[in-house]
């Protein structure tokens, strides 16, 4: 593995400056189960990393007034253990936390790094966007909140100028009777990339029901599906429920890639929404 | 860059100097001779570098060894106590868990971790725990069985 140098900065000054050092490509490191490979397979050359784990409030996992707050660097474990998190209302986040990757690596991967890599198939990231989240951003120039779904723009892009760094996620406390389902179709029951992941959550409201979905790796970036949302508001009788995965689908440009066919995951993404809302369905009718 | 640092590894404290992108797997065998855990993939898809971090298990070649000083780090060097195998050491055995060997300090620590945060898991639990632990020898089976026994024994895990 090439070279390179590590800090560990207790203080954001301190992070700032090493990351906005002139001439030098300085990385951000926080499970590192992204980087090293990246940086193995040369893809990535960092002159240095700067270890985020141990700025004030990175791991810090807490309910505030205005929601659950989660440091960049809680890990996926932790997210999948804490009871905070596993209860109602939030526990759509612990879903998608416990369908990535595999036990070694949820103990190191991070809130942060999941979102930060950016990829298509972030298993966190549809939960987090049917659940509201603001991603909270520090920077050199002050600290600025940016809803999720304007973080993403693209494979491996994130809305973070350099020297910024996600500090965390705040998670507004989702609207009353909300329960969640997040289905991953991958080659494997667990331990691979999603070929399809469909976040539901649905809500009473006005004597029916609101519903919001969001998708991973069938769209440049993850996304929600609003008309298909609005399908549901109709109803979710076996006819809009079908509906509804026709008009996700609509807001799909899937790829080929070594796991799936475009063709394939177009077929998936109205299987795979079906089934998120049905279970959905059933915990509604269980609540 | 080198760091000047302290691991704690099976109990005992190992100073040691590294380089900054040193990885954990590469200065447990190379530098402190602690061979028992293997390098696969170097990608952390295959589990064999798999040792436990502050008792839970992690791949040694996805961390930093300037990261891991100031945790608790167990290898599978540490199983055996007083010449005594670990009752999961003992199970593999029994159950010809082990084949060619090459996956199966891997599997062994994220079994006793398992067992730890666990111990009594359904099989479904233990394949579950063990996604992250490729074995192409055994088929998975006898390994399945054998950390089923050992929890259904109760083991001390």
């Amino acid at each position: 593995m090439r070279p390179f140098d590590y800090y560990k900065p207790t203080t954001y000054e301190e992070a700032f400056a090493l990351l906005t050092r002139p001439n030098q490509v300085m990385m951000p490191l926080a499970g590192a189960t992204d980087l090293i490979p990246m940086v193995r397979d040369e893809r990535w050359q960092p002159d240095g990393v700067v270890d985020i784990k141990n700025l004030p409030g990175m791991r810090d996992l807490r309910v505030t007034p205005e929601g659950l707050y989660v440091g960049a660097a809680v890990r996926m474990a932790e997210l999948v253990r804490s009871p905070l998190v596993n209860a109602s209302p939030w526990n759509l986040l612990a879903q998608g936390a416990q369908a990535m990757g595999h036990e070694q690596v949820r103990h190191r991967a991070t809130l942060g790094g999941n979102l930060c890599t950016a990829s298509p198939a972030a298993d966190t990231a549809p939960a987090l966007l049917v659940l509201e989240a603001l991603a909270l951003i520090r920077g050199p120039q002050g600290e600025r909140r940016l809803p999720m779904g304007e973080f993403f723009l693209g494979p491996r892009k994130t809305a973070l100028q350099k020297g910024e760094l996600l500090i965390g996620v705040l998670i507004p406390e989702p609207p009353a009777g909300s329960v969640g389902t997040y289905v991953k179709l991958s080659r494997r029951k667990a331990g691979d990339l999603a070929i399809v992941g469909v976040a539901a959550l649905a809500f009473p409201q006005d004597g029916g029901y609101r519903w919001r979905l969001a998708l991973g790796s069938v769209a440049p970036t993850p996304i929600r599906a609003p008309r298909a949302e609005e399908a549901l508001a109709q109803g979710y009788d076996e006819a809009t429920i079908a509906a509804a995965g026709e008009l996700a689908l609509e807001s799909c440009s899937p790829i080929d890639d070594m796991r799936a066919s475009a063709v394939y995951r177009c077929e998936m993404v109205k299987q795979i929404t079906r089934r998120a809302i049905e279970m959905t369905v059933q915990k509604l009718a269980g609540a | 860059m080198l760091h000047e640092i302290t691991l704690t590894i099976n109990g005992e404290s190992y100073p040691v100097i590294v380089k900054s992108h040193y990885t954990l797997s590469r200065v447990l065998r190379e530098q402190l001779g602690l061979t028992g855990t293997k390098i696969g993939c170097e990608n952390g898809e295959c589990g064999a570098c798999t040792v436990l971090l502050d008792g839970e298990p992690v791949n040694s070649c996805l961390v930093l060894a300037v990261e891991a000083e100031g945790h608790r780090i167990e290898t599978v060097e540490g199983l055996s106590k007083g010449g005594q195998l670990h009752p999961l050491q003992k199970a593999f055995i029994e159950h010809n868990a082990v084949q060619c060997g090459f996956c199966t300090p891997g599997m062994l620590m994220t079994a006793k971790a398992l067992l730890e945060r666990n111990p009594h898991p359904t099989e479904e639990e233990v394949r579950f725990a063990l996604v992250g632990n490729l074995c192409r020898c055994t088929g998975y089976l006898r390994i399945i069985d054998a950390v089923l026994e050992v929890a259904e024994k109760g083991g001390e895990a």
